[in-house]
Formats: C-alpha cells, structure tokens, sequence
C-alpha cells in the first residue's frame, strides 16, 4: 500500500492531466475514473449537441433550435490511452455573462480550467461564430475549433480554409459533419493532442482596440500579472473587471481566482510559449 | 521582498474601479466591437465563395411559403390538425393492446399467483389492485399518444419549423405579454404539461419564461383528453341526434381547449402586468437554417426518451396514488371507509360549485397523474352509491366499455348536465399534475412561481364552475 | 341541500370583490398596508433630511412649508419632524432656518445613495418602466441596510450616475458635482448634450419620457420664447413649455467634442429586402435587452439585411452577421441605421482572397 503510494508522482508534468479536481469537483464534475475533461462550447443551434453525441455515442436529443442544452451534460470516450470526460456548456452568443447560459458557461470555462475546450463553430455562420472562439481563446489556449457543419456551408457556396483560419486563431482546426460522422476522428486525435500537450495554442490577443481601452487594460493585467503569477489569461480578467464584472471581482475578493495558478505555473510556464504547429 | 508583495487584491480592485470610471460607461460596447472586428475580418480571410450566392435560395423558398400572409396560417393549422388526428386516433390501438396485456393477462396471472401462494388479501390488494393497477392504467392511457405526438414534434424541430412558428405568433403572445416561443411550449403542453415546462427553457426571457410555465396548464394536455372526450360523448352528444352527436361532443372538447388557449393569452396578459412585471424582458428570436431531419434516428432517439419519460412518471408518481387510492377505500373507521368520509366531508362544496364530492376526492388522489381520474370517480361512486355489478372490489379502479352502463352508474350517483359541464370545465382548469408541479419547480428555482402555478388555476377553476353552477340554477329555475 | 343560487351568486361576486379589494398588486389594501409601514416615522425622517440636503445642494433654503408640502404632511406635524431631527442631532434649528449637522448630512447622503443606487438597479436588472423607478426607488430607500447598499453598489459595478443623470454618493460620502446648465439657458443654435432629466415631478417626467428624450443625446435649441422651446433632439424637432425645458439639464459641448453624426433612421423602417448599416443602439434599450443585441452582434458598422415579414406583421427578420434573428418592431425602432443600397454591400460580400 504504501510503495504503491510512493510511486505515485505528485506534481504535474507536461503531459499529465491539468484538471484541478477540487474546482470542477465544486462545479459538479467528478474526475475519478477520468483522466482529461473536455469542455464543448458553442453558439446556438451549430450542432453542438450532435457533436456531444457524435463524441460520446449518447443519444441526447438535439433539436434545430437554439438553446437546447440549458443545464450541462455529460459523457465521456476513451481514445489512446486516456480516459476524457466532455461537458457539453449550454449554447451562447457570448461568454460575457449577460445570462444564466452565458454565467455557466464562463465559470466552467475559466474556473473549471478543463484540459481542452472544444469551441463548435458553424461553418457558414463563420464570423459570428468566431466572435464566440475569440473569446474563449481570451480564457485559454488550450482549445480546438470543431469546424462544423462544413456540407452546409458547401450548399450555400462558403468555403472555408481551415489551414488560414488555424494560423490566425492560434489553435487547430478540424472540418466535420457531426451528423455524419465525418471528421470525429480528426476531432478526436487533436483532442487528444491538446490534452496531452502535444500541441498547444497561444493566447490570443484582441487587436484594433481603442488606445484609451488598450492603455487600461495593459496596466490592469500587468498588476493581476504581479498578483498571480501565472495565470494565463491575466488580460482576459482584466477586461473583465473593466466590464464591471461581479464575480470575477468576487473570484479574486475570495481568493478563488489565485486558485486557479496552483499547480499551472509548472506545467504552463515553457508550454505557453512554445508555438503550436498547425496541423491540417 | 519581491513584487508581489507590493499588491494586494484590494488594490487590484481599487484599481480596477478607477480605471473603470475612467474609460467610461461604453466599455462593454466597445468591447464588443473590437472582438467583432477581429472575427470579422479572421473570417474574411478564411472564407471563400467559390459557388454564386444563389445557394441561399433553398431556406429563403421555403421560409417564404411558410411565413407568408396568405399560407403561413393555414399551413400551420393543417399541420397541427394533422399532428393532432394522428396522436388522438392512433393511440387507440396500442392503448388497447397494453391494457390488454397488463390488465387483462398480467393482472390475473398475478392474482392466481398471489392467491396460490396464500399471500395475505391486504397485500394483494394494496400491491396488485392498488400499486400495480394504476401504474399500469397510466402506462397504457399515456405511452401511446405520448410516443405519436412527440416524436412528429421532434422532427418538426429538427427541420427547423419551430422557430417559424414562433415567429409567426409572435405579435398575438406579444399583445398577452408573452414570447412567441411561447406558441411551442403551449403546444408542447397539449402533450404533456410536464415537458411543455421544459420547453420553455427555449425562452431566453425571464419574465417571458415564468409566465409560459405558469400558464402551460391551461394546454389541455394527453391525460386529460380522455376525461373531456369521454363526459363529452355522456352528457352533451346525448343532448342531440344520435346522427350528429359524435360531431357536437367533439366541438365542445375543441371548445374546452380553446377557451384553455384563450385563458393561457388573459393569464399571460395579467402576469406580465402584475406580479411579473419586475422581471427581466428581452426579446430575440433566431431563425436556424433548415435541415433535413434524420428521420430514423430522430424516430427512435424520441420514442425511447418518451417511453422512459412515461415509465419514471407511472412508477414514481402514479404508484403511490395507487396505494393511496386502495387505502384509502379499505381502511375502514367504524365500518366506513376513509374515502367515504372524504367524500361526504368534500360533498357539500363540491355541489356548491356544480361538482360532487367523488370528483373532488378523485381530483386529490390523482393528483399524481390525471389520466386515473375517471377510473377513481367509477371507483368512488360505486363505493358510495352500493351499485352492484361494477368492478372487482373496493379500491379497485376500472373502466366500463359501454356508455349506458356508465351514464347508468353516473345517473345513481347523481350526476346531472350541469355536474358533466362542470367537471369538463374543472378538468382544464384545475392544479396542474405532481409531475408538472415538480418539473415547475426544478425549472424554475423558485418555491413562490411554483406554489402560483399550482394554486392560481385552482383558484380559478374554483372560481370558474362556482359561478356557472349559480347561474345555470338560477337559470334552471326561472325557465 | 343547495343553498339559493341567487344567494350563493351574490356572495360569490361580494367575497371576490373583498378579495380583489384587499390584494389587487399596486391598489390593494394589502400592499397599501404594506406602502404604509414602509412609510413610518424614520422614512418621514429620512425623507424630510433628503428634502434639506437637496436644497442645501441647490442652494435654496428649506422651509416648513416646503417641507411640508414634499412630505405631504401638515405644518405642525412637519414642525415636530424638524424638533425630532434636532434631538437626534442630525439638525441645526437656529432662529428662523434650519441646516443639517454633520451627522445628519451623512445621513442624508447615505438616503440618496440607497434611492440612486435603487434606480439604476431598476434601470438595469428589471424590466419595469422608467416612469415607475422614481416611485419604487422612493419606497425601497428606507429598507435598505449600509450593507446592503454596498454590495448593490458592487453587483452592479459601482456605477456613477443613476439613470437620470444624477451623480451616485460613493459609500464614503463623496459625489461628483452634478454639471450643466438647464435647456433654458442654452443660446441658441449652440450644440450640447443632455446630461440629466429631472424625474420630479412625475407630470413633467412622464412627458419627458414620450418625447423620447435620453441622456446623452445631443440637443441644439431652435427657439426660445417664454410660450415655447423649439429645439432638434434625437432627429427629431420637440417643442415644450419653458417650465418642462427647464428640468432638461445639458452640458454645452467643445468645438472639437461635436461629432458630425449621422442621425439615420429606425431599423423599423426599411422596407423588405433593404440593407442598413447600424449606427446606434438607442440609449433606452437598457441592460440585459441591450447586451443580448450587442451579443448578437448589433454593432455601429454591422451591415444589416431585412428579410422578411411575421404573416402577422410584427416582428421581422433581419440577417445580421449570417445568422437571421427575429427582432420586434419596438426593438427595431430603438436601432439606427444608415441605408446602404445593395450596389454598395455587394464588394464587401466578394472575398478579396
């Protein structure tokens, strides 16, 4: 008993699950059994839900109408070596906490800290979509674009360059049809290989900003930044508290937000700033 | 020391405040716009359009057909119409194959079961015609109608031709102060209340979304159809021809559910400018693309959920009521049972409001599940009035197949017209099912807009046939 | 067994009549009770150092009749008021006037805190209407704790103006100096921006609000003479009696602060199959409702494309951003755009791939 314990490594290494337990374990999900938790995120109506099931081999209903998922579901897959557990969020416009949908999502997004974020974005609906991702990508760097709904957009005569639209976001992009089952595996394998590390994304950075925003949100950030070293989206939580945002003030009043840096600043500090290659 | 020392949390938020002030009150929007432009012009970069726009077309044809003037209207009216004949006359045959099955081979399979292995008469009765009967009846009254009606509405869904509808009534709900997706979790609840509650998850207003939840009862839902069909087909075809009775008594179950349609507008009105008016309103409604449905896989995904839906509410809600009701008929105090008590205690209020006190023991025992009403009320009344002839023993709920034996039973009990309209009108508005209730109150969060969504149509109802029972005597009397 | 009908149905009218008469929202006996133990001793009190902390601020001097008539009250009971501030110490009663003591100045400012704060949360997080937050924010001010002011204040970022324009008392008793000048003494021809609406009294308030005037709105006077006040607002001309002009406060603007901005037209009104470009939101979508179209992305520059008409008139759909989203016509009245003819949007669809 005691050997078995020793072996038993303690402190995270690049490869080894990033999920603290007691976060999401406040938040509903149990990581026992599980080795990697994926969060799904998405607009309205993208097929998020298929996508769920396409993963999961559930049968949940998904219907063609937004704002299907309002409480969270959950499933899970195995695939290589490793146990994932995926919570579908409810659909959202936004991440910017204007609705109960909208809360859930962010808070299990950012306090949850899930191993890889799965953002399904509808092909012929790109740009709305994105907005969506963009802001995901302000929490973290660790997600996966599931480009979904590819055979539609052909039908109305959008194509999209996946290759052009990973370089830009920073993190990969995979081309489905969940309905079909077309392009899971492809899913599956950069699920994988954002979960084990293998592939990471960088942060990015909203451009265009207005000088006067800009200004304020650099100072605010380089403050959070002194606060909690190692935090990966200081710039994010900056903009929030320029947004008035309640609970993210609450999360750093109650200590919740400096939680989140235990046990990242080993494990991101070299992987943030290592590129990720873009795979097709 | 190192930097890190040299902030504290309330510094950071004392900071972030004067930076706040600072940059102004349009932040948010600002925001917005910057993270739109990035998208925007990501998206410019990665899109291409080799094929002509004209692509578009397929959704634009189709929307144009169904949201026009002239055909929007009537294709929705033959729609549900259709939904609706389909429901209604095709569950009557596997209605009658799971009865057949459950009560008349299983029930007594179990009987000679239980009287060859001597179990007592109180265990049989309490398990086999108490627990077993009712789960049974509400298996077989529901699961059919229930696995007709849903999947059709779940492909309908997955085509994308709810939203249309919603978009069509929507100026009709927006005058009562409701969402037009309110149009869908009302017809939702012509189903079952229950799901029609959790429908309304699709309405992203809070305001909007209470009063769709509270008022989903006045949505005649599948277990009480039978109830109105059934007294309609009694008492009010028997007031014609024989030729045209089956066309009236089928008018006047319409009419109960228009006037539920019309009291779901007038509640929804009053809501939304009373009690409710505090609450949060947004509106916006997106319109998805159209996609071919799955059908196959839609089909059974649909009818599995049903089915498992419609086994958890018989055997958390329906069994208990069956114990309940076998009790309550043969725990006798000094040789009267307490269903008996209930009844004369209840009877003076329920002539009162053009009732009797069966219907209104039978309303709080099936509270759990509706459908078992009119089982309990042939139950009780045979209980009460001492009729030979009908059911297996006390506390057992049954059916009688032919009309004139029941109008018989219905007559020695003391029913007249005025109890028939009555109980049709109290069977529509009445407290919503234990099931409804507790799907309410899980939606909602909340303890208060649950306890208003159980009490407000009881309250009505009360209110409702103790006005038409005054009237129609005082009318009785003059003519 | 039955009782007479008659009987029964009279008695069925006269109880729902009590019932009504006790419990009818807003007009029952039931909520006047409750209006009316809000309404003690303490809200008079705090009322009354509300009403001479305001004049104080306006330099007006405060008089037992003024008093009595805010606080509807009779003279001598405004006069036992006054005694009971001044043996609570929050009142200075020398010879004919009356000030607050430092205390009582505190006091004062911590009431207008609680109202303010109140209104904005009205404004923001509820859906009653703009003519009602006066009325409620008058009522909740006395039921609020310090604490419970404080952490609204927070739930709702720390906001700085309440809805009409009024600075906001910070907990430490600090509030920015309300500016501008009333709509009566603008010159004319010069352009300003409306930085307050006066939301007393309610008359006047109410015709305010159906002119559809807004803060932040920029306003430039036509006319002035003592009958009327012509002035442009919102794209719109308005014309009100000096005395309902006056309770417009604006600050005028800077040369170099005046944007030549188009002023547009609804969405409401482009017809089916034309295509505007968004200018504004207008400032009375509020809260939830405006973030929910900001989310959708109903942005200053998004091109938006009218598609087609509910069977029952209202609302319409419209393409924005590739998705199409219902709006009702309320909401579309409320979004400015500029016409864009479709000669002009087409380049913009064409990638430059």
């Amino acid at each position: 008993m005691n050997d078995q314990m020793k072996i038993k490594p303690t402190a995270p290494c690049a490869t080894c699950p990033v999920h603290n337990a007691a976060n999401l374990k406040r938040l509903g999900v149990d990581m026992e059994n599980w080795d990697f938790v994926v969060a799904l995120a998405g607009n309205p109506n993208v097929g998020k839900s298929t996508v769920f099931n396409a993963l999961t081999g559930l049968h949940q209903h998904t219907g063609n109408w937004p704002g299907k998922t309002v409480t969270r579901a959950e499933g899970g897959f195995e695939y290589g070596d490793y146990r994932y557990k995926v919570v579908d969020l409810p659909g959202t416009y936004s991440l910017l906490a204007t609705s109960l949908d909208e809360e859930v999502a962010r808070d299990f997004i950012l306090f949850g800290q899930p191993d890889v974020t799965i953002v399904v974005v509808d092909a012929s609906r790109l740009e709305r979509n994105l907005n969506l991702a963009l802001q995901v990508l302000g929490i973290t760097n660790r997600m996966v674009v599931c480009l979904n709904l590819v055979d539609e957009a052909k039908r109305h005569g959008i194509e999209v360059d996946q290759r052009r639209l990973a370089r830009d976001l920073g993190v990969p992009v995979v081309p489905t049809v969940a309905r079909y089952d077309k392009g899971i595996d492809d899913l599956l394998e950069a699920i994988s290989e954002v979960a084990t590390g293998k592939v990471l994304g960088k942060q990015y950075r909203i451009k265009n900003m207005p000088p006067r925003l800009k200004n304020a949100v650099e100072q605010l950030a380089g403050m959070i930044t002194t606060l909690y070293p190692g935090l990966p989206n200081a710039r994010w939580v900056a903009l929030r508290l320029l947004d008035g945002d309640e609970r993210i003030s609450e999360a750093i009043r109650n200590g919740e937000l400096g939680d989140l840096t235990k046990g990242m600043e080993e494990f991101s500090e070299p992987n943030l700033e290592a590129r990720m290659e873009v795979h097709a | 020391m190192s930097d890190q020392h040299d902030i504290t949390p309330e510094q950071l938020l004392k900071e972030a405040q004067d930076l706040r002030w600072e940059v102004g009150g349009d932040f948010h929007e600002k925001l917005m716009e910057t993270i739109y432009t990035d998208a925007a012009k990501i998206a410019e970069r990665a899109i291409t359009r080799p094929g002509e726009k004209s692509n578009f077309d397929l959704d634009r044809a189709i929307d144009s057909v169904v949201t026009s003037r002239v055909w929007g209207f009537p294709i929705m009216v033959l729609l549900f119409t259709f939904i609706f004949w389909l429901t209604i006359s095709g569950a009557n045959y596997p209605s009658k194959l799971i009865s057949d099955v459950l009560l008349g081979t299983v029930r007594p399979f179990l009987k000679t079961l239980a009287a060859n292995l001597n179990i007592p008469w109180w265990i049989d009765g309490l398990v086999i015609d108490g627990m077993y009967l009712s789960t049974a009846w509400v298996i077989s009254v529901m699961l059919p109608p229930m696995a007709i009606f849903f999947p059709l509405f779940t492909l309908l869904e997955d085509f994308g031709y709810l939203p249309r509808l919603a978009f069509n009534f929507d100026n009709i709900f927006k005058r009562a102060g409701a969402h037009g997706k309110q149009a869908l979790s009302m017809m939702m609840g012509f189903g079952c209340n229950a799901a029609g509650i959790i429908a309304t998850r699709i309405i992203d207003s809070p305001r909007e979304r209470l009063i769709a939840m509270i008022t989903n009862n006045f949505a005649l839902c599948n277990g009480r159809w039978p109830t109105q069909i059934l007294i309609a087909t009694l008492f009010i075809g028997a007031l014609v021809p024989a030729h045209i009775a089956g066309l009236i008594s089928a008018l006047a179950v319409v009419g109960i559910a228009v006037l539920g349609v019309l009291l779901t507008f007038v509640v929804s009105w009053a809501l939304s400018r009373t009690v409710l008016k505090g609450e949060v309103s947004t509106f916006s409604l997106e319109l998805p693309p159209y996609r071919p449905p799955r059908i196959l896989q839609t089909l059974y995904t649909s009818i599995i959920d049903r089915t498992i839906y419609v086994l958890w509410r018989a055997i958390v809600f329906a069994m208990p009521a069956g114990a309940v009701i076998w009790l309550s008929a043969n725990i006798k105090i000094t040789g009267i049972s307490i269903a008996e008590y209930l009844v004369n205690f209840l009877n003076p209020v329920g002539i009162l409001i053009g009732l009797n006190g069966v219907i209104l023991v039978a309303y709080i025992v099936a509270i759990p599940a509706n459908e078992i009403v009119i089982p309990t009320v042939l139950m009780l009344t045979v209980l009460i009035t001492g009729a030979k002839g009908f059911g297996s023993g006390s506390g057992v709920i049954f059916e009688i197949q032919s009309n004139t034996e029941m109008l018989s039973l219905f007559n020695a009990g003391g029913w007249t017209l005025l109890t028939a309209v009555n109980l049709m009108l109290f069977s529509l508005i009445h407290n919503p099912c234990s099931t409804t209730i507790y799907t309410m109150y899980k939606e909602s969060g909340s303890l208060k807009w649950t306890i208003v969504g159980a009490l407000l149509p009881l309250g009505m109802g009360i209110v409702v046939t103790f006005f038409v029972a005054q009237i129609w005597r005082l009318v009785a009397n003059i003519v | 067994m039955n009782p007479d009908p008659l009987t029964a149905l009279i008695i069925g009218i006269l109880f729902l009549a009590l019932l009504s008469f006790l419990f009818l929202p807003d007009k029952g006996l039931y909520f006047k009770w409750k209006q009316a133990r809000i309404l003690s001793e303490r809200a008079l009190s705090e009322d009354a150092l509300k009403h001479i902390f305001l004049c104080e601020q306006e330099n007006r001097k405060p008089s037992l009749d003024s008093l009595a008539g805010v606080l509807k009250i009779s003279r001598d009971q405004a006069a036992n008021l006054l005694n009971h501030l001044e043996t609570l110490g929050l009142l200075d009663v020398s010879g004919s006037g009356f000030q607050l003591t430092s205390d009582g100045h505190d006091y004062a400012l911590r009431i207008i805190r609680a109202h303010r704060l109140w209104e904005r949360y009205l404004a923001d997080e509820t859906g009653y209407h703009a003519a009602e937050w006066h009325d409620r924010a008058e009522l909740h001010e006395h039921l609020l704790t310090t604490e419970a002011v404080n952490s609204l204040s927070s739930q709702l970022g720390n906001p700085r103006y309440d809805p009409h324009g009024d600075p906001i008392p910070t907990a430490t008793g600090g509030m920015i100096r309300p500016e501008g000048i009333p709509l009566t003494s603008l010159p004319v021809d010069k352009v300003a921006k409306i930085v307050h609406l006066e939301d007393e009294p309610e008359m006047v308030y109410a015709q305010l609000l159906a002119e559809g005037l807004q803060l932040g709105m920029e306003v430039r006077l036509i006319e002035f003479s003592p009958q009327r006040v012509r002035f442009w607002a919102g794209g719109d001309e308005h014309i009100l009696a000096p005395i309902v002009a006056a309770n417009i406060t604006v600050l005028p603007l800077k040369e170099e602060e005046i944007v030549p901005s188009e002023i547009g037209e609804p969405l409401s009104s482009l017809n089916l199959g034309e295509s505007g470009e968004v200018l504004e939101i207008s400032p009375s979508i509020r809260g939830a409702e405006r973030r929910r179209l900001m989310d959708l992305g109903i942005l200053p520059g998004t091109i938006i494309d009218v598609e087609m008409r509910s069977p029952s008139g209202d609302p319409t759909a419209y393409r924005i951003r590739g998705a199409v989203i219902a709006l009702r016509i309320e909401q579309a009245h409320n979004i400015r755009v500029k016409k864009v003819r479709q000669e002009e949007r087409q380049p913009a669809m064409v990638s430059k791939n």
